[in-house]
């Protein structure tokens, strides 16, 4: 077992350039030796999932010129938590967007998700680790504190719409602030505009994704629906500022 | 471009944090008593120390020094000046309006003036990191969850902050 830190201070932060976007850990300085295995990781996921890259499994097997069975075994994988996801999200999360197969929607938390626990395989048991913007994270900081995630506003730059606590707890957020609006309604074949940004919190990143996704497409009635949702908490920033959260959601005033 | 802004916002964040360490430690023990004693110059900072991001480290101990800190109830204001510090930029210096102990305002005193670029630099990246610094001080947050960002936006992200100042 790898010693838990003793002051924050015993921290390393790593910031790494992949899936076209930055992953950024947050893990005890004692564990830095972990890190070169989950980074490895991080760029099979992108090799083999790219729907960028005209080799990728995922590219090939959406072009018909890959059987399932050939892909990486992670891609069927992936394609069962997808049809879950759209199963439960009323196929407000779908893996094909624009009409074309891209599973990118799911996989960069699946990812994430699975570099947490290849961290805490290793016996890493305090670590955060942000994919563009979605998070896992799992122990504390720092003794007695729990981790404090600000949500950027979609409104204003540079600033916190809100901070969220916990300890072993996922956080994703799907918005138009970063990339303009991409989200479509996939019931509609319409943008979703409805909402600056949704964020979902609950135990694993994958599915806090998937219901981020579908949550911004669903667009501001999305309220009911995830106060419905057991086991992962809402909060919702309308494009005139306005904001709205599901009644158990982690702010900080809890 | 790109390159000389994440170096000034790690300069920045470094000013920032270096002088809230030395008003955080002695202002610990009295906090309150040392309210409104005006302008007081963050003597003893090296320049070199306050440009330089290697001492980042550093930088994050007293970061988390003053989050444990709250400010009384109530607490009287103050100013105080850093030092000139010699950036890649030129000559910067930054005073802090402080209530209690929590920083309130930052502003920076002197800007480079000895070239268009770096007033391109200034003039669009210090409000804005200023802005960052503070919300990232009042907010005591260990990360940023948002709409995903690029590689580019990455550069530009609170999270890119957080990073630096805690690497």
């Amino acid at each position: 077992m790898i010693a838990q830190p003793v002051t924050a201070a015993e921290r390393l932060r790593h910031a790494e350039p992949v899936m076209g976007t930055v992953v950024s850990f947050d893990i005890p300085a004692v564990a830095a030796s972990v890190l070169p295995r989950v980074l490895r990781w991080l760029h099979w996921v992108d090799a083999t999932f790219s729907p960028y890259r005209e080799d990728s499994d995922v590219s090939r097997f959406g072009r018909g010129q890959l059987p399932l069975a050939d892909c990486a075994p992670e891609l069927a994988e992936v394609l069962g938590e997808c049809a879950v996801m759209r199963d439960i999200t009323g196929g407000y999360f779908t893996t094909t967007p624009g009409g074309v197969f891209d599973p990118s929607g799911l996989v960069k938390g699946w990812s994430i998700e699975r570099a947490g626990r290849l961290l805490a395989a290793a016996g890493v048991t305090s670590y955060c680790v942000n994919g563009g913007g979605d998070l896992q994270c799992a122990g504390e900081p720092a003794p007695g504190q729990p981790w404090r995630i600000g949500i950027a506003s979609p409104l204003q730059p540079g600033r916190v719409a809100t901070v969220v606590t916990g300890r072993d707890f996922a956080v994703a957020t799907s918005g138009s602030a970063e990339r303009g609006a991409h989200i479509v309604n996939p019931h509609t074949g319409r943008l979703a505009a409805d909402l600056a940004s949704v964020t979902i919190t609950g135990p694993r990143l994958t599915t806090a994704d998937a219901y981020a996704t579908a949550a911004f497409a669903i667009g501001d009635v999305a309220m009911g629906w995830a106060e419905r949702v057991p086991g992962y908490e809402a909060f919702a920033v309308r494009p005139d500022g306005r904001t709205w959260q599901t009644s158990g959601f982690p702010d900080d005033s809890r | 471009m790109r390159r000389a802004i994440l170096a000034l916002s790690s300069t920045i964040a470094g000013l920032v944090l270096l002088l809230s360490f030395k008003i955080h430690i002695p202002g610990s023990t009295d906090a309150g008593t040392t309210a409104a004693s005006g302008s007081a110059a963050g003597t003893g900072a090296g320049s070199a120390d306050m440009a330089g991001a290697g001492h980042a480290g550093h930088a994050g101990q007293a970061r988390r020094e003053a989050r444990k800190a709250r400010p009384p109830h109530g607490a009287a204001t103050r100013t105080v000046t850093g030092t000139v510090a010699d950036t890649t930029y030129g000559p910067m210096q930054v005073q802090l309006t402080l209530a209690g102990q929590s920083i309130t305002r930052v502003k920076v005193l002197q800007r480079t003036d000895d070239g268009a670029e770096s007033d391109q630099i200034d003039a669009s990246a210090i409000p804005k990191l200023i802005n960052e610094t503070l919300a990232v001080q009042s907010a005591r947050i260990n990360a940023v969850s948002g709409a995903s960002y690029t590689s580019a936006g990455y550069r530009r992200s609170l999270q890119s902050a957080l990073d630096q100042a805690g690497a």
